[in-house]
């Protein structure tokens, strides 16, 4: 297990890019869908990969979850995999944000969609903040409704050393839906990730 | 005499960045504070011309120091540094009394059209 830590100044200057990138994505996303996001401040920790099932269990104990993945790639060794966790019961309420009539298209094309949506803006902002330009696999459901996070991950066939965890809550005018947004990044990604962060730091 | 000036972000790096981008030479003395709650203490003890409000904070929020500005007039100038910028939040914003909006990152370029519009500069 790699042991990196970021100190509490690289730590502020990730959260702050977050939050700008955040901003942006809840901005395209508040067009799309022709309503007011609310933006909360959101939270980051990174976490060993290990702790990670422990960690969600608690929070999705006794809940149904979809979980949609997509890969990034990026220049100077930044990569990773972005994962977007909902409760099935907001599956209704994502259909309606995005203006579907019931049926028109299956849960796992909503889910797609809106993950989509989700994890390109938030991460092209980011992106364009560290001057750096990200590829994506396509997104795919890797979860189906009976199973457990911890089996969700287990499915995940590649080998993570940390996660930086972001919580987001989007809250949409007329309709809620919270989803939690996890991105998990290999070792040497986090180092590449940490001298990014110094470059910006040296900047101010 | 120099202008007092107030930075107000719960960052580092975002109070960071907007110190840089004041522009060289404006005759101003900066403090800074690091939420709402700080800004509408510091506000109440202090004259402040400028103030540079991020929206997204813990405590009391920017809009938090907006609505209190409004109701006490701490403070003429309020210029808006948000992360959050929906057009909705906007209009919220300029309906509060801010002077200007400005989407994060700040820069010198977007800080300067906007001190210049307002003759602070």
């Amino acid at each position: 297990m790699i042991d990196i830590a970021l100190t509490e100044e690289q730590r502020d200057c990730l959260q702050e890019l977050i939050n700008v990138a955040m901003g942006q994505a809840s901005d395209k996303l508040a067009r799309f869908l022709n309503t007011f996001v609310h933006l909360n401040v959101p939270n980051i920790e990174l976490v060993n990969f290990d702790s990670l099932p422990a960690d969600f269990t608690e929070n999705y104990a006794q809940q149904n979850l979809s979980v949609v993945s997509q890969g990034f790639y990026g220049n100077e060794g930044i990569r990773g995999e972005s994962l977007l966790i909902y409760k099935v019961n907001t599956l209704d309420d994502v259909a309606k944000i995005l203006g579907y009539e019931p049926g028109e298209i299956s849960d796992n094309e909503q889910l797609t969609d809106i993950s989509s949506i989700l994890t390109t803006t938030f991460l092209n902002g980011l992106a364009e903040l560290i001057e750096n330009q990200l590829s994506y696999s396509a997104p795919r459901v890797v979860s189906s409704a009976t199973s457990s996070l911890d089996d969700h991950l287990k499915q995940l066939s590649f080998d993570w050393d940390l996660a930086l965890k972001v919580d987001i809550s989007y809250m949409v005018t007329d309709y809620s839906f919270d989803c939690d947004m996890v991105l998990l990044i290999p070792g040497e990604a986090v180092k590449n990730i940490q001298l990014v962060l110094e470059r910006i730091l040296k900047e101010y | 005499m120099s202008i007092p000036v107030l930075i107000c972000d719960d960052s580092a790096l975002a109070r960071k960045q907007v110190k840089k981008s004041l522009p060289q030479g404006w005759d101003i003395d900066v403090g800074m504070v690091t939420n709402g709650k700080e800004a509408l203490d510091y506000l109440r003890q202090n004259q402040v011309g400028v103030l540079f409000l991020d929206l997204t904070m813990p405590e009391i929020d920017g809009i938090g120091v907006l609505e209190a500005n409004k109701a006490e007039k701490l403070v003429d100038f309020v210029v808006v540094i948000s992360a959050d910028i929906q057009p909705e939040m906007k209009s919220k914003v300029e309906g509060l009394g801010a002077l200007a909006f400005i989407n994060k990152p700040v820069n010198t370029e977007k800080l300067s059209v906007i001190l210049k519009e307002y003759g602070l500069l």
